[in-house]
This record gives structure tokens, sequence and C-alpha cells, in this order.
């Protein structure tokens, strides 16, 4: 037995129920009942985790599902500006090969009918023709047919829609970049003389000769020949000699103008119809003859 | 006295023992929540407002809307009915009202049987415990993520009171069959709002977060109405009901919404729309863009696609003798395309949606058989000097097949007829002709005409492909007779005209473009044909079914009866029907005679034809320029006198077709 053991149950009693040991007791239910009856616990770690709930992450579903919500009408609103934005360069823009450039593959742009017939009559009239001709343009645009005109972007180009009222196509033009780039870089005029293009051989007739034999064609004939009297009138210098190719392409033959100002010489090429050119051969040659 | 002396130094021993362990509890228990608290998810302000999602809609073609997705709308709890709420506090946490965030005493009892009775795991989650889960947390079961949980619930209750949480998380659970939310919940099954609900569809609702699919009433109602049975009885127990009250809503069965099951995603036609806009735009532009889609949908047709088809297969059971539920029983598919334009107008892809939701009109590529005919025919007419009026002999066909033994392709009736003209060897698809006919054209040819019509599946370069060996959709079948229907023209299917965002701007618009894939004239030569097949051939059941309207159509049954199939059309309206079993197996009648396309599927074409054009003008196929109608003799294809008795036929020929050496003006 060690000297402070208690010396009896008195003693063990005592000790036992001592004021410490009692207010710990105490102390222990206290917070025992008391968490069950008020919850203090909860709310107290409730509390701190409000004061600290700026400083804390967004993450967990919910925010996933916001951040989700947030990205989705982002992408929407980015589709629609892009739109948005097309529809406006569409409108401003003062060609077919401008709004091509613009529109990417499968991507499309509303075209209103007088900007549509601003932007054909930009175009030589010998192109206008190939593309679209002006009495199927005026039926179109004139006739009540047309709702709207869609212009769709391809990879080689763009393809322009006719659309009626029931979203059908009623007409559709496709213009290849080859043939955008031929307007754009006005590929109609070339430097050099008819003998550049191995085409023209045998074919290339003094400019005289070459009237004279259009104009002992009947007069409605000659519009046909010669499309884009425009085009031919605004070039500079005088026509020495003219060209006619030996390949026909979609019913039309070129014509070839050779063009001489101050010390060049430059090649202009007009459209004709196949049929007019064939009409103005029999002449040549009878001329010939 | 040294006894008292052992015990006095256990009991010293144990109290002090005691006293460190919970004070080093309670300092772990902090330490532990203040290196979670730091990464714990930020709460938003306004619990309330982080439901809302705004939903993308879906229209029919009559500018009905028919599916809302990514809906969560939220009502207050002043619009949901009392019944609702005491029925889901009293389920799920009948003491929600007293605690704060968490049950102790379940929670103990739970930990106690978690960690010392193997095997068994008890939940003690709170209402707001589960909204804290079902906000912040993922499903995965951790001790980790338990405590992370309850932590978050704390801060809510904190935050929140009780109306609020209660709000929110009746407003936030799955109810299943696509509902989240009371409101949405009490709509898609009773076809009503939150706050019309009766205590007896209140606690039906109740059951169902327990187990959205296991207790969902438009599949289980048996298993839904024990489910509210517990909940009625936990309703008593906590004494929001009386006895009376238990007893009169427990007899109460509640009338489901069935007419609104298509105005969720339980439809084939909207599940194959839904994946056509993910394709294009994502799901998350989808779900949560808030997007609008005005589908081609036809609400009427859809329906009536449902029915015929549901009708007919279940004709078809009791023709096969098929009784017993659990028994594999044949599937179908319809699909209905509008041919001038390519929209699908309805599509049925199975018996029934929540039985099984694989979409068989896109995705089940089954054998077209005869059905596959009219591209033989219409390569041979294209490539030969051939025409419907031309003759050729039904006879044994052997054609050699490089490195495989000669095929010999024999006819439905086994024997063999002689001469006829191709008109009538397509109208009673005869297979040795057709044979010939790809013996001549070779295969390559065929694949080519079921190209341009539109067929995408797999095609092998091989002669039995003349007799449909090669796998197809009923959509494919469908879209591939639209050519023949509008004469040539392609229009590719299509499930919707336009996508707009919420303010109306267009993001997508379709555009109806024809491809004129197929000679005009040559197409309507085939139509012709297909036409005798319906009105005297092996679709006249179409016929008999009182579909009177002029269409056109072929049958097909594939190899020992595993598929039937029926497509056809009228110049408004072409619907492909496939029937069989999704392993293959024979489809036979009680005395074991198989079941062919015209018995099949062609009367299920013929209900639906008939109600969907009932109100619709009676329109015959345009007959192109160059088509000149002949009376020619059916076994020699030589011109007879309209006016004689003999047996004639009429076919379709094209000016410059020669028949007998007489050629047509």
């Amino acid at each position: 037995m060690k000297w402070y053991d208690p010396a009896g149950c008195r003693e063990r009693l005592k000790r036992a129920v001592c004021f410490v040991n009692i207010t710990v007791l105490i102390l222990s239910a206290v917070l025992i009942f008391s968490e069950f009856r008020f919850d203090w616990g909860e709310r107290l770690v409730g509390g701190f985790l409000a004061s600290i709930n700026h400083v804390r992450p967004e993450k967990g579903a919910v925010w996933e599902l916001g951040r989700d919500t947030m990205t989705a009408h982002e992408t929407v609103s980015r589709l629609i500006d892009r739109k948005s934005d097309t529809k406006a360069f569409a409108d401003r823009t003062d060609s077919f090969a401008g709004i091509a450039r613009r529109l990417l593959p499968g991507e499309w742009v509303t075209l209103d009918k007088t900007h549509f017939k601003d932007l054909y009559r930009t175009l030589p009239l010998t192109h206008a023709r190939q593309i679209l001709d002006p009495a199927r343009l005026i039926w179109l645009l004139n006739g009540d047919v047309t709702d709207r005109i869609f212009c769709e972007g391809m990879k080689t180009g763009m393809k322009i829609y006719f659309i009626d009222t029931g979203n059908r196509v009623i007409h559709q033009i496709e213009l290849t970049q080859d043939t955008l780039t031929a307007i754009t870089e006005k590929h109609y005029l070339e430097p050099g003389t008819l003998e550049t293009f191995d085409e023209f051989s045998g074919r290339i007739y003094p400019v005289d000769r070459f009237f004279g034999a259009v104009f002992k064609l009947p007069a409605e004939m000659i519009p046909d020949l010669l499309p884009d009297t425009d085009l031919l009138l605004d070039q500079e210098g005088i026509i020495s000699r003219v060209g006619i190719w030996n390949e026909a392409e979609n019913g039309f033959i070129r014509l070839g103008f050779e063009f001489r100002h101050q010390n060049q010489v430059r090649v202009l090429f007009v459209n004709a119809r196949e049929w007019a050119v064939w009409q103005l051969g029999l002449v040549l040659k009878g001329a010939h003859s | 006295m040294r006894g008292w002396n052992a015990i006095w130094a256990v009991l010293r021993w144990v109290f002090f023992a005691g006293l460190i362990l919970v004070s080093t509890g309670i300092f772990a228990v902090t330490l532990l929540v203040l290196h979670t608290a730091s990464n714990l998810p930020k709460l938003p302000q306004d619990l309330s407002r982080i439901i809302e999602t705004p939903q993308s809609r879906v229209y029919n073609a009559s500018g009905q809307v028919v599916m809302h997705l990514g809906e969560r709308e939220s009502v207050p709890l002043a619009r949901v009915s009392p019944d609702f709420i005491n029925a889901i506090v009293a389920t799920e946490d009948h003491l929600f009202f007293q605690h704060h965030g968490i049950n102790k005493l379940r929670t103990l009892k739970a930990l106690y049987v978690t960690l010392f009775e193997p095997g068994r795991v008890e939940g003690a989650s709170t209402i707001t415990q589960q909204l804290a889960k079902n906000l912040f947390f993922s499903f995965e079961q951790s001790f980790s993520r338990k405590f992370k949980e309850l932590l978050v619930s704390f801060q809510i209750e904190a935050t929140h009171s009780k109306a609020e949480i209660l709000e929110v998380y009746i407003n936030q659970i799955h109810f299943g069959a696509g509902a989240q939310g009371v409101e949405k919940a009490a709509d898609t099954f009773f076809g009503k709002s939150a706050r019309e609900l009766t205590l007896s569809e209140a606690a039906l609702l109740a059951g169902l977060p327990k187990s959205p699919s296991a207790y969902n009433p438009f599949y289980h109602m048996d298993r839904a109405l024990k489910r509210r049975q517990v909940v009625l009885q936990r309703m008593k127990d906590t004494g929001y009901i009386s006895e009376d009250e238990t007893v009169l809503a427990a007899s109460d069965i509640p009338e489901l919404n069935r007419e609104k099951r298509d105005a969720r995603s339980g439809s084939y036609f909207l599940d194959a729309l839904i994946k056509s806009l993910i394709d294009a735009y994502g799901e998350n532009v989808v779900y949560r863009g808030g997007i609008r889609v005005y589908a081609t949908l036809e609400s009427r047709l859809q329906e009536l696609a449902k029915t015929s088809l549901r009708q007919g297969l279940e004709r078809l059971d009791q023709e096969m003798g098929v009784s017993d539920e659990n028994a594999p029983r044949p599937q179908g598919a319809l699909v209905a395309i509008e041919p001038a334009t390519g929209a699908v107008r309805a599509m049925v892809g199975g018996r029934d949606y929540f039985e099984s939701e694989f979409n068989r009109a896109t995705n089940a590529r089954r054998q077209a058989g005869s059905g596959f005919k009219p591209f033989v025919y219409y390569t041979a007419f294209d490539t030969q000097d051939l025409h419907p009026g031309s003759r050729m002999t039904d006879r044994p066909v052997r054609i050699p097949v490089p490195g495989a033994p000669d095929w010999q392709p024999k006819n439905f009736e086994r024997g063999f007829q002689g001469d006829m003209v191709l008109k009538t060897a397509m109208t009673r698809s005869v297979n040795t002709i057709a044979a010939q006919l790809v013996q001549l054209t070779g295969p390559g040819a065929v694949i080519d005409t079921a190209r341009k019509c539109g067929i995408t599946s797999p095609l092998q370069d091989v002669f039995s492909i003349a007799l449909g060996t090669a796998g197809v959709t009923p959509l494919e079948m469908a879209a591939a007779f639209s050519v023949f229907a509008d004469l040539g023209n392609r229009h590719d299917p299509f499930l919707f005209w336009r996508v707009e965002d919420a303010y109306g701007r267009v993001l997508f618009e379709h555009i109806v473009q024809a491809r004129p894939v197929l000679d005009p004239g040559t197409a309507y030569q085939v139509v012709d044909m297909m036409k005798a097949v319906v009105d005297t051939g092996s679709g006249r059941r179409v016929r008999e079914h009182g579909f009177t309207q002029p269409c056109a159509g072929k049958t097909g049954t594939s190899n020992n009866f595993m598929d039937a199939w029926f497509t056809g059309f009228t110049p408004a309206l072409c619907t492909s029907v496939w029937i069989g079993y999704d392993r293959q197996a024979r489809l036979a009648d009680k005395n074991g005679v198989g079941i062919t396309g015209g018995r099949g599927a062609a009367p299920i074409w013929a209900q639906f034809m008939r109600q969907a054009t009932a109100d619709e003008p009676e329109r015959n196929f345009p007959v192109p320029e160059e088509i000149r109608f002949e009376s020619i003799d059916p076994e020699t294809g030589c011109r007879i006198d309209a006016r004689t008795s003999r047996p004639k036929i009429t076919v379709a020929v094209k000016k410059g077709q020669t028949l007998c050496g007489e050629t047509v003006r």
C-alpha cells in the first residue's frame, strides 16, 4: 500500500465524489444532453462553414450543372452571333465572292432579294448569264415564287438556293471557287495577243471582217453573240482582232477581243451563245471563201 | 482491502482514459472539420435558384409542345399538396422539423449496424443530407463522402429555413420516367399540378424516389401500390393521417396519365430526334441551351402508328399462339415519311417503349426479302432493254458464283410458272426472274440504285441481293421507297424543320431539296408495277383491309420467315412496316405456317394508312409525259385489244420502247 492510497471505503467515496470529478461529470452530461436538445454542435459547425463559404471552391454537381448551362448558352450565343455577323457582312458586301469567302462549309446566310439583285448586277453580263439567266432571275425574284434566298458555304465555293414559302428549293446555283475567282480576278481580261491562246488558232479574224459578218446576221441574233456590250464599251483602246474559241462550254463559246491601248495588248473574253457563234462561223467562212 | 484497491485502480484508469479519449475525439473531429472545411463545395446564396435551368422545348408539326428537355420546374411549397409534403416527410425523414441536419440516434444505430453487423448497411440520411448529396456529391459510398455531406447539411440548416430546404428538396428529386421535381412528376404521372394531388396520388409519388425505376407505375403498378402502402402506414404512424384515411387512400387506384406517355422521352421518335440534335449541337446545348426544336412529328399519325403496330402485333400473337407474357413475342417497327419533303411524320421502333427502348426503326438491320426487288427491276429497266411488258421465263436458275457453290434461287411457291411479262413477275414476286435480272445487270448496279435511293446499310456485292439478303432498317426502306413515290426525286429523311434559341433566333432551318436520282419515267414504271402488287399481288391484303386510295407497295419475307415487311406509299405518305423477333426466329402461326410480309405487315400498314389518310383527298400518281399505257397479253407481252375478253394486263411503257417488236409511240 502506497502512502497516497485511500485508507478506507469512506475515503475512497470521498475522493470519487470530489468536486473535480463531479464537475467533469456534470459538464460532460450537460454537454451531451444540451447537444441532443439544442444541436449546438451542428449549429457551431454550420455557422463556421457559413463564415468561410465565400472562400470555398465552386465544385460539385450543382455547380457543374451551372457551368454546363453557362457553356450551353455561350455556345448558342456564339452560333447566333456568328450568324448575325455573317448576315451583317453579307448585307454589306458587294460581291458573291466576298460572301463565299466568309461562309464556312455548311454555314448559311439569307440574302434579301434586292441585295441579291444588286450583287447580280455587279457581275459582267456575260458571267451573270452563265450563273443565272436574266429571264429566270426575273421569274424567281419578280414572279412571286421566291420567299427567301439562302447562301450555303461549300468547300469549293457556295450554293445559292431560291426557297419558296414551304422551304422548298425552287432553283439553285452553284458558284464554284473557280467561277468566283474568274470574276474577282477579272480572268475575262488577259494580257497578250490572241496568239497567246492556242484555242484561237485558225479562228482569228480582223475586227472589220468580224463585225462585217456580225452585221450580216439577223438583228435579233446579235445580243446572243455580244451579250455584254457594256464590258466591251468600257475597255480602253481599240479592238484590232477577234478570235473564236475552239470549244463550247455549257452552251457558250468564248470570243476573244484583242484590245490595243498605248503599248499594251490584252484579250477580253466574252461568252457568246453557241448557236449564234455557229451562225457567225458560217458567215465568216462564206466571206472567207 | 486489496480487492477494493484493484477495482478503484481500474475505475480510475477507465475514467481518465475515457476523459482523454473523449477530449482527443473532440480534438480530432475539430481538426478534421477544419481540415475538410476549406475543401467543401461552396453553397450558392439562394438554393432555390440553382435548380432552375432553362428548358429546351420540342414542338410537333402542329406547334404544340411535345417534350421539355432538361426541364426543372420549381414550385413554391404553397403550391404543393400538403398531403405530398406530409407523405415525403413521413417517409424520408419524419423528424425533419426537429433535427438540425442529422438524426443522431438513427445515425448512431446505422453506424452500429454498419460496423458490427457485416453485410448489413443501414441508411440514416435526413432530407437535408439527401439534398446535400444530390446537389454537391457523387453517389460514391464512402465515409469521407458521408462526412462531407454531413458538414454541408449542417451549413444548409444553419443558413436556410426548414421550408426553404424542403422546397428545394421536393423540386429536385427524381421520380422516374424523366420527371424531376414534384410538379413535373404530378404532370407526368397524373396530368395535374402538384397542388391538385390527392392523398392517394401523393402517397404513390412519395414512394417513388426510393427506386424510381423499380416502382415506376407505368411499368409496375403493383410494386408502386405496395410501396404506397408503406408510405401510408408511415403517415399514419407519424400522425399525419387517421386510420380511416389510410384505408380509404389504400383502396384507391390512381388513374395514370397514359395519354401523355409520348410527351416524355419515352418515344422512339423523340429518342431519335434527341440523338440527331445531340449529333448536331452536343448534349450540353440540347439539354441546357434552352433551344426550341420544331419537329416533323405529327402527333396524330404517331398515335395511329403506335396503335396500329400494337394492335397488329397483338393479332399476330393470337395467330401465333403466343399467350405467355414472359415468352418472347415478335417485335415490330413502323416509319412514315412524307415523300415530297422527306419529313418523318411518325416513327415507332417497337411494340412498347417501356418494354424495350431499342429503336428498331432506325437501328435494326433486317433482311428486306422481296422488298428489295423494286431496286432490281428499276436497275434492269434502266440499264437493259427491258420494261414492264418484256417477257421472261420463270424457270430453274443456276447462277455460277466464283469460289462458291452455284446459286439456285427458289420461288416462294417452289414451282415454276413459265413465260410471263415482268409486271406479272413483280406482282407475283417471282424470285427466279429477279435472279435472272440481277444476272443481267450485275449486283453492283442494283447496289448503285439502292444507294441512290438512300440505302446506307452495308450491301454485299452478291447475286442474292436481288432477293433482299442485305440487312436494312425500316427508316431506310421508307426513305428509299419515297424516291419512287416522288418519281425519282430523293429527299433525305429528317426529323426537325427548325432550331431556334430561346429568343426565337434561327440556328438551323431545313431546306427541302429534291435530288433527281432516278429517271422519272422508269421510276413510274416500277410504281405502276407496285400498284399491281397491292391491287392483285402479294400485297392485296392492303385492299382486303379496306385501304382504297391509290397506292403502291411491295411485300418482303426473308429466308425462313424471319422477317416480314410491307413498304408502300401513296403520293402523300410512304410507310414501311417490319415485324420479326429481335433474336432471329421464325414467324409462324399455330399450325406452323410461316407468316409472310403480306400476312403480317401489310394489315398493319393498311390500318395505319387508312386512318392516316382518312381526311385527305384521293390523289393518283402523276404520270410522266413519256408514259403510255398499253394492254398486253400477260404471257407473250404482245399488244391486244383492250376490249377483248382474253386475259390481259395494262403496262406502263415509255415512248420508243417496243412490245413484241412494235414500237410504242
